[in-house]
């Protein structure tokens, strides 16, 4: 880690979108009621099951009305590209228009999703909405799942480290909704459909070369990889679309590896647990944040902004660590050189872990 | 256990193997806590309420502690409605 600041990127703001099309779950539970009444002999224990992720509602990409029709990956994916597009869109110039930056003056733009696919891919659609320069260096990323907002962070933020006098855009927009299997009667698309929602979050990043403005700095980031655990999270790609895959383990690895990763991490810069202000961590479900919990040792509502963006929009995959920022950015509580912790973990699986400072 | 209870733990266990892909060498007698996180568990009790056509209280589900719990459940599961089904 340099110890001249200027090294480091400045997260400069967080721009956030939710669909407009807000459904309360109990809304969402009569509707899967009537699906797995069909299938299932109990509805009543898979409906117990929605009501106990903590998930107040979720907002949709579409109107309720239209999910009866997309039948089939194509039609679903039809779907998303628009609707993708459009939030994207409205996600960066929220972050610009926070930062107060132009659209023009973006040098380098990363779009992360997994719940859909493009090409042209979203990001360069965008270029065109927003007249960005032709020189913009597009970086499209598919498949790092809920890991991708962290990840995705911490890619940009390297790319500012080479260039640290160019400003870029991380997008984030994932429409869970438009993966929604109505075949698959496994517990995880089970826990899936009463725990994911669709979201985007776009993140301005300036390189430290250039004139400071408020924000974080990127001061470091690890990636955590964790071998031969392919089948804990993920898709199997289906005539459908994406099936989820989602071990009951998942907490069992944040469990068991989080804290360790951590305390290497931050060990290997001379710091602690106990230097950190502020936890930012992915919304992953109730059993993900308590074992997040369980495994840093925090202290009561260290994740207070987590476990509240979850009760409100659900889990938005790679869009819900950059919600818990943005909050957090919002919020002012953070004073200068205060330390903070972003951290998400996602399909390999993996963790990626980001330290910020004010 | 009756015959008819080890014949329903049998089909549970080939579910358990079979559907839901838990570990072959899980025993009708075995501590179900110690091998099925609740994950597994409700999704055992799923696949059980499905293949049977019984409803399990929860009360009941939660406290079955073993394949053969999960079988005694369901024989009494069937036993129940089909008292009800004679029912005037």
């Amino acid at each position: 880690m340099s110890a001249d600041p200027r090294q480091h990127p400045i997260v400069r703001s967080v721009g956030r979108v939710l669909p407009d099309h807000h459904v309360d779950q109990e809304t969402l539970i009569a509707v899967f009621r009537e699906l797995w009444s069909g299938q299932h002999y109990n509805p009543a224990r898979l409906e117990d099951l929605h009501r106990a992720v903590g998930v107040k509602g979720r907002h949709l990409a579409l109107p309720l009305s239209r999910y009866a029709e997309l039948r089939g990956f194509a039609r679903c994916n039809d779907a998303w590209i628009p609707a993708a597009v459009d939030l994207g869109e409205r996600a960066v110039r929220d972050a610009l228009a926070r930062a107060g930056i132009a659209p023009a003056d973006v040098d380098h733009l990363y779009f992360v999703t997994v719940t859909g696919i493009a090409t042209p891919s979203v990001d360069a659609r965008l270029v065109n909405r927003l007249r960005m320069k032709p020189t913009v260096k597009r970086t499209p990323i598919f498949g790092l799942g809920c890991v991708a907002g962290a990840t995705g962070l911490t890619r940009a933020a390297d790319a500012l480290r080479a260039y640290p006098g160019e400003v870029a855009v991380l997008l984030s927009v994932e429409l869970c909704s438009l993966t929604l299997q109505r075949d698959d009667l496994s517990v995880a698309n089970l826990i899936a459909s009463g725990l994911f929602g669709d979201g985007a979050a776009a993140v301005v990043l300036e390189g430290g070369a250039r004139p400071p403005g408020p924000g974080p700095r990127v001061l470091a980031s690890r990636s955590s990889f964790y071998p031969d655990t392919e089948r804990v999270m993920g898709w199997d790609v289906v005539e459908g679309g994406f099936k989820v895959v989602l071990s009951s383990s998942v907490p069992e690895e944040v469990r068991a590896r989080l804290g360790g990763d951590v305390d290497h991490f931050l060990g290997d810069l001379g710091l602690s647990r106990g230097r950190i202000r502020h936890w930012i961590a992915h919304t992953g479900g109730p059993k993900v944040l308590q074992a997040c919990e369980a495994a840093l040792e925090l202290p009561e509502g260290a994740l207070e902004r987590s476990w509240r963006s979850l009760s409100e929009v659900g889990n938005l995959s790679s869009a819900s660590v950059l919600f818990v920022l943005g909050e957090l950015l919002d919020s002012g509580e953070a004073r200068p050189g205060d330390l903070g912790l972003l951290l998400a973990m996602g399909p390999g699986f993996c963790a990626e872990l980001v330290l910020l400072q004010w | 256990m009756t015959p008819r209870e080890s014949a329903v733990a049998e089909e549970i266990l080939r579910l358990a193997r079979e559907e839901l892909e838990l570990d072959a060498d899980l025993s009708p007698e075995e501590e179900l806590a110690g091998r099925l996180d609740s994950v597994k568990l409700l999704a055992l009790v799923v696949a059980v309420e499905d293949r049977f056509r019984v409803i399990l209280r929860d009360e009941d589900a939660a406290r079955a502690r073993s394949l053969a719990d999960l079988a005694r459940l369901v024989v009494a599961g069937q036993d129940s409605a089909a008292r009800a089904g004679e029912a005037p």
